[in-house]
C-alpha cells in the first residue's frame, strides 16, 4: 500500500495513514476503552460514510477456491460484505463477554492491516469522552493586537504588539482556514494530525492534535519496520499520548482551551510542555489575517471540567456574573417571565423576607410535629440551633446564589491563592496605625475592619484545616505557610508571630508568604457546604471564596483577588 | 411487600388515583394563587382603588375597616404603584438603573454597586434583561469600572468600555479619560439591540427558506437549501447550504446590510446564484423577501 516514494514535506499527516496493527501504542489505546465503547465505536467505523477513512478488511469477491483455503485456519475469517460486519459487532453488542474478544477481533481481524490515524483519534476521543476528568485544560483569551496604522509605526516599534483596547471586534474561527495556517506553523520536521469533533451536549470544537517526529507524512513516518531497531524504539516512544494535545474552540467565546499533558511521565515531561508551547505559539498565528492580528493571553483558569470553563468562559450570561451575582444571570423562560417588566406582580427577590417566610412556616410545622415530651429548654435550644442553621443557609445562598452546587458539574478541583496582605495584628495600637498606612489603597470612607474580621476568618480557617479529616473529606486544605504547619503547636506559633511584628514594628506590616491551595471534587461547593454548616462565617468571607472571581489562580490584595479578573474585561 | 402490593393493586390504583387528584388540586391551588396575586396587583394599581383608598381618610367607617388595615392597603397601593412606575420606564426607556450591595465584605467603595438593566425584545417578548454592574475601585475618584456583567460574550464589552469608560491613569494620550457612563449605555444597548436583530434576520431567512420549524426537520425537506445558519459569533455571517452541493456565505455589517456574497459550486465561484440570491438587494431583509417570494 505504501507508496514507492516517501519525500520529506511539509503536509499534515493524512487520515487515512494505516499504523501496524502490532503496534503496541495502538493495543494500548483500544484496551482502555471499556466493551460498550470499543463495540459502538466500531460501529461507528463501519458506517458506509466513514469507508474512505477506516476500511476494515473485506474478503474480495472473487469466488476463488485459493481464496476460501486462505483464510480456512484463520482464527476471525473475514467477511464478505460491510453489512455483514456491521451484523457481526451488533450481535456482540447484544452478548456478554470480555474487551479483549472485540480488541482481538479488530487488531488480528477485520483491521489487520492497520487502523488509521483517523480511528486512533475517534479511539483516543472515544476515552475522553468516557473520562472526562482525564485533561486538564488551561483556558487562554484571544485579544486583538493593534493593526499598525504606517509601515513607519512598526519600524519605530511603537504600536507593535501591543494589545487594541478599543476593537469593537469578536474573533472568528473558521476550522479549515485555521488548520490550514496551524500547519504553515508546524516545523517541517514534525508531523502532525488534526482531528476535529463535536462533543455530545457540550457546545464547543474540539480538536486533537497529534504529532510525530518524522519529516515524512506517509508510511514511514508510523512504520516500525522500515529502519533499523533505533527507529523501532523511536516509534514506541513516540506514539505515546503525550504527544497528543487537544483544543477546544467553545461557541461564540473569544478564549480557547488548551489540554495539558495528560499523564505524561517524568521523561517526556519537557518535550510534552515544549510541544505545547509550539501549538500555544502557534494558535494566535493560526487565527491571525492580514491587518488582523490576534495574540493568546492565558486567564489564570485551569480546571479538569469543561463544563465549569464554560461556565466560567463560555457563551452564555455567566461568565462574569458567578457567585452570587448569578441571580442576574440565568436565562430560562421562568427567569424571562418574572423579570420582564410586563410583570405587574411585586418582585419577590430571594432572600426577602416573603420568600424566607414560607420556610419559616415549614418549620414551624415541623416543630408542631415534634414529640412534645421535649424539655423546654432543650426546645429552645433547638429552635436556636435551627435559627442559626437557617441563618447560615441563607448566607450560603446570598453569597454562592444557585451556583457551587454538590450535583451541579461544574466542580473545579484546585484553587491556588497566595495572599499579600499584612498579616492581621490584634493590638488596637497596631490596628489604627494599620488603617493609617492602608489609606492610599484603601478608600477611606469604608466603615470596616479588616485586621479583626482576617483574624476570625483565618482562626477559622484553621478550625477547619484541623478538623478536616474527620468533618469534610471532600475538602482538604493544605497551608504551605510555614507558620501554619506549626499550628498544631498553637502558642510557639503566636510568640514567633509577636517576635517578628516586633521585629516589623517600623512598617506595621508583615507580610508572610501564605499560600492557600483548595483540593477537592468541587471545591467552590465545599466552601459552600462550610458556611452552611456554619464553619465559615458567610457574612465575612471574602469574595475570592466564592469563585466568583473565575480564576483558579491568584493573589489576594485587599482581600480580593487582584486585577479585577471578575468583570472578564 | 411485593407480594401485597400486587395483591392489593385495586387498592393502589385507588391512592393512585387520590395521589393524582392530589397533585392536581395542589397545581390548581398554586394557578388560582397566582391568580389572585394577578388580580390584586391589578386592583391595586387601579385608579379607583385609590380614590377609595384616600376619600375614605375623611370619612370615618371604623365598623368596617380599621385604620390598621387601611395603612397597610396603602403602603401596599404605593409599593404597588412604584413598581408599576419602574415597570413603565423598563418596558419605555430600555435602560433603567438600580443599586446593588456587593455581599464581599472586602469589596471596594464599601460595596456600593451600581447596576444597569438593559431589556431586550426578541420575537415580540421582552427577554431576561442584560445587566452591567459598575463600581469605583478607584481611590478618590469617581470613575466607574465594570465589575461584573450578564452580557454575552459575542458583545464587544471590552472595546465599549475602553470607548466610554476608560481608566483615568491611562499612559497613551490619545484615549479620552473623561468617562461618559450615558453614552456607554446608549452604545452598549445599541451593540445588543443590533446583535439580536442580526439573529432575528437570520432566523427570518430560514423561515423563508423553509427550515424554520421542527416539524419541516422530521419529514426531509424539499427545499432547495437545506441549510442556514449563523457562522461566526456576532452572527454577522451566513453560511447557506444548497441541496447540490453548493455552498454560501453571505456577509453583513452591524446593521444588516448586505456586504458581500460568496457561493462556492462544484466547479468553482457560482455567481449566478449570487445574484439569485441578492438581486441587487442592500438588506439582508430583502433577501429574505426573495427567498419567500421564490
Amino acid at each position: 500500500m505504501a507508496p514507492p516514494l516517501s519525500l520529506p514535506t511539509t503536509a499534515r499527516l493524512p487520515s487515512s495513514l494505516r499504523v501496524n496493527s502490532s503496534n503496541p501504542s495502538i493495543i494500548k489505546v483500544l484496551n482502555r476503552l471499556s466493551r460498550p465503547s470499543l463495540l459502538s465505536l466500531v460501529l461507528d467505523w463501519l458506517e458506509p460514510s466513514n469507508q474512505s477513512l477506516c476500511p476494515p478488511f473485506i474478503r474480495e469477491n472473487l469466488s476463488d477456491d485459493e481464496d476460501e483455503d486462505e483464510f480456512d485456519n484463520d482464527l476471525y475469517p473475514p467477511v464478505s460484505t460491510l453489512a455483514e460486519l456491521r451484523e457481526l459487532y451488533v450481535d456482540m453488542q447484544t452478548r456478554k463477554g470480555s474487551r479483549r474478544e472485540v480488541v482481538d477481533r479488530i487488531l488480528e481481524g477485520d483491521w489487520r492491516e492497520g487502523l488509521t490515524l483517523y480511528q486512533l483519534a475517534m479511539a483516543d476521543l472515544q476515552y475522553l469522552y468516557d473520562h472526562p476528568g482525564t485533561l486538564k485544560w488551561a483556558c487562554y483569551k484571544i485579544q486583538r493586537l493593534k493593526t499598525p496604522g504606517h509601515e513607519d509605526d512598526v519600524e519605530a516599534d511603537r504600536n507593535y504588539d501591543t494589545v487594541d483596547r478599543l476593537a469593537m471586534h469578536v474573533p472568528r474561527f473558521h476550522p479549515s482556514t485555521f488548520l490550514q495556517n496551524l500547519q504553515a506553523e508546524v516545523l517541517p520536521d514534525v508531523k502532525a494530525h488534526y482531528n476535529f469533533d463535536r462533543p455530545k451536549g457540550l457546545p464547543l470544537l474540539l480538536l486533537r492534535i497529534f504529532v510525530l517526529d518524522s519529516p515524512y507524512n506517509t508510511d514511514l513516518a508510523v512504520s516500525a519496520a522500515s529502519g533499523s531497531t533505533s527507529s523501532v524504539a523511536r516509534t514506541v516512544t513516540s506514539f505515546d499520548a503525550s504527544r497528543t494535545i487537544y483544543v477546544a474552540f467553545p461557541d461564540a467565546s473569544p478564549h480557547i482551551f488548551v489540554s495539558k499533558s495528560q499523564s505524561a511521565g517524568p521523561t517526556t515531561h519537557a518535550e510534552t510542555r515544549s510541544l505545547r508551547a509550539l501549538v500555544v505559539e502557534g494558535i494566535p498565528k493560526a487565527l491571525s489575517r492580514p491587518r488582523e492580528r490576534y495574540s493568546l493571553k492565558t486567564t489564570d483558569l485551569q480546571t479538569k471540567n469543561l463544563d465549569a470553563m464554560l461556565s466560567l468562559r463560555g457563551s452564555g450570561r455567566s461568565n462574569a456574573a458567578a457567585g452570587g451575582w448569578s441571580v442576574y444571570a440565568g436565562d430560562k423562560a421562568a427567569d424571562a417571565r418574572t423579570h420582564s417588566p410586563l410583570n405587574s406582580l411585586l418582585p419577590t427577590p430571594p432572600l426577602s423576607d416573603d420568600a424566607a417566610g414560607e420556610d419559616d412556616e415549614e418549620t414551624a410545622s415541623f416543630r408542631n410535629g415534634e414529640p412534645n415530651n421535649l424539655k423546654r429548654n432543650f426546645d429552645s435550644e433547638v429552635a436556636e440551633d435551627e435559627k442559626r442553621r437557617k441563618r447560615a443557609r441563607l448566607s450560603a445562598q446570598a453569597r454562592f446564589g444557585d451556583n457551587a452546587k454538590m450535583d451541579d458539574g461544574k466542580g473545579i478541583e484546585r484553587v491556588d491563592i497566595l495572599i499579600e496582605d499584612p498579616f492581621p495584628v490584634t493590638g488596637i495600637d497596631f490596628e489604627t496605625d494599620n488603617d493609617g498606612q492602608d489609606v492610599g489603597e484603601l478608600n477611606a470612607s469604608r466603615p470596616r475592619k479588616p485586621k479583626g474580621r482576617r483574624s476570625n476568618m483565618d482562626s477559622s480557617l484553621l478550625e477547619d484545616a484541623e478538623g478536616d479529616e474527620d468533618e469534610d473529606s471532600e475538602l482538604h486544605r493544605q497551608d504551605h505557610d510555614r507558620d501554619r504547619d506549626t499550628s498544631d503547636n498553637l502558642p510557639r506559633a503566636i510568640g514567633r508571630r509577636a517576635r517578628e511584628g516586633d521585629r516589623d514594628r517600623e512598617k506595621w506590616a508583615w507580610r508572610p508568604n501564605v499560600r492557600l491551595s483548595l483540593h477537592g471534587p468541587h471545591v467552590f461547593a465545599g466552601i459552600r457546604q462550610l458556611v452552611e454548616a456554619g464553619f465559615i462565617d458567610g457574612e465575612r468571607m471574602p469574595g475570592w471564596m466564592t469563585g466568583e472571581d473565575g480564576v483558579t489562580r491568584g493573589a489576594v490584595k485587599n482581600g480580593r483577588i487582584k486585577g479585577f479578573k471578575g468583570s472578564g474585561l | 411487600m411485593d407480594s401485597s402490593r400486587t395483591s392489593m393493586s385495586p387498592e393502589l390504583s385507588v391512592a393512585d388515583r387520590l395521589h393524582d387528584e392530589i397533585a392536581k388540586l395542589r397545581a390548581r391551588v398554586e394557578s388560582l394563587k397566582n391568580d389572585v396575586k394577578l388580580q390584586t396587583a391589578t386592583l391595586m394599581t387601579a385608579n379607583s382603588t385609590r380614590e377609595l383608598l384616600q376619600s375614605q381618610a375623611p370619612s370615618n367607617q371604623p365598623s368596617t375597616t380599621s385604620a390598621a388595615v387601611k395603612q397597610k392597603l396603602l403602603a401596599r397601593f404605593q409599593e404597588q404603584s412604584a413598581h408599576k412606575q419602574q415597570c413603565l420606564y423598563r418596558a419605555c426607556a430600555t435602560i433603567t438603573t438600580f443599586k446593588v450591595k456587593d455581599p464581599d465584605p472586602n469589596a471596594v467603595d464599601g460595596g456600593n454597586v451600581l447596576g444597569l438593566r438593559f431589556e431586550i425584545m426578541v420575537k415580540g417578548k421582552f427577554i431576561r434583561p442584560y445587566y452591567v454592574m459598575l463600581n469605583r475601585p478607584y481611590v478618590n475618584r469617581r470613575h466607574l469600572r465594570v465589575h461584573r456583567h450578564t452580557v454575552p460574550q459575542c458583545i464587544p464589552l471590552s472595546g465599549l468600555t475602553a470607548r466610554y469608560l476608560p481608566v483615568p491613569a491611562a499612559k497613551d494620550d490619545d484615549i479620552p479619560k473623561e468617562q461618559d457612563l450615558s453614552r456607554f449605555a446608549r452604545a452598549l444597548r445599541r451593540e445588543l439591540v443590533r446583535y439580536h436583530n442580526r439573529a432575528a434576520v437570520i432566523g427570518d431567512m430560514k423561515k423563508a427558506a423553509g427550515l424554520g420549524s421542527k416539524k419541516a426537520l422530521d419529514q426531509e425537506p424539499d427545499t432547495e437549501i437545506v441549510d442556514i445558519s449563523a457562522a461566526d459569533a456576532e452572527a454577522k455571517q451566513i453560511s447557506l447550504q444548497w441541496r447540490d452541493g453548493r455552498s454560501g456565505r453571505l456577509v453583513m455589517n452591524d446593521d444588516g446590510e448586505v456586504v458581500k456574497m460568496v457561493v462556492q459550486g462544484n466547479n468553482g465561484q457560482d455567481r449566478d446564484t449570487v445574484r439569485q440570491v441578492l438581486g441587487g438587494a442592500v438588506r439582508v431583509e430583502e433577501v429574505t423577501k426573495r427567498l419567500e417570494s421564490r
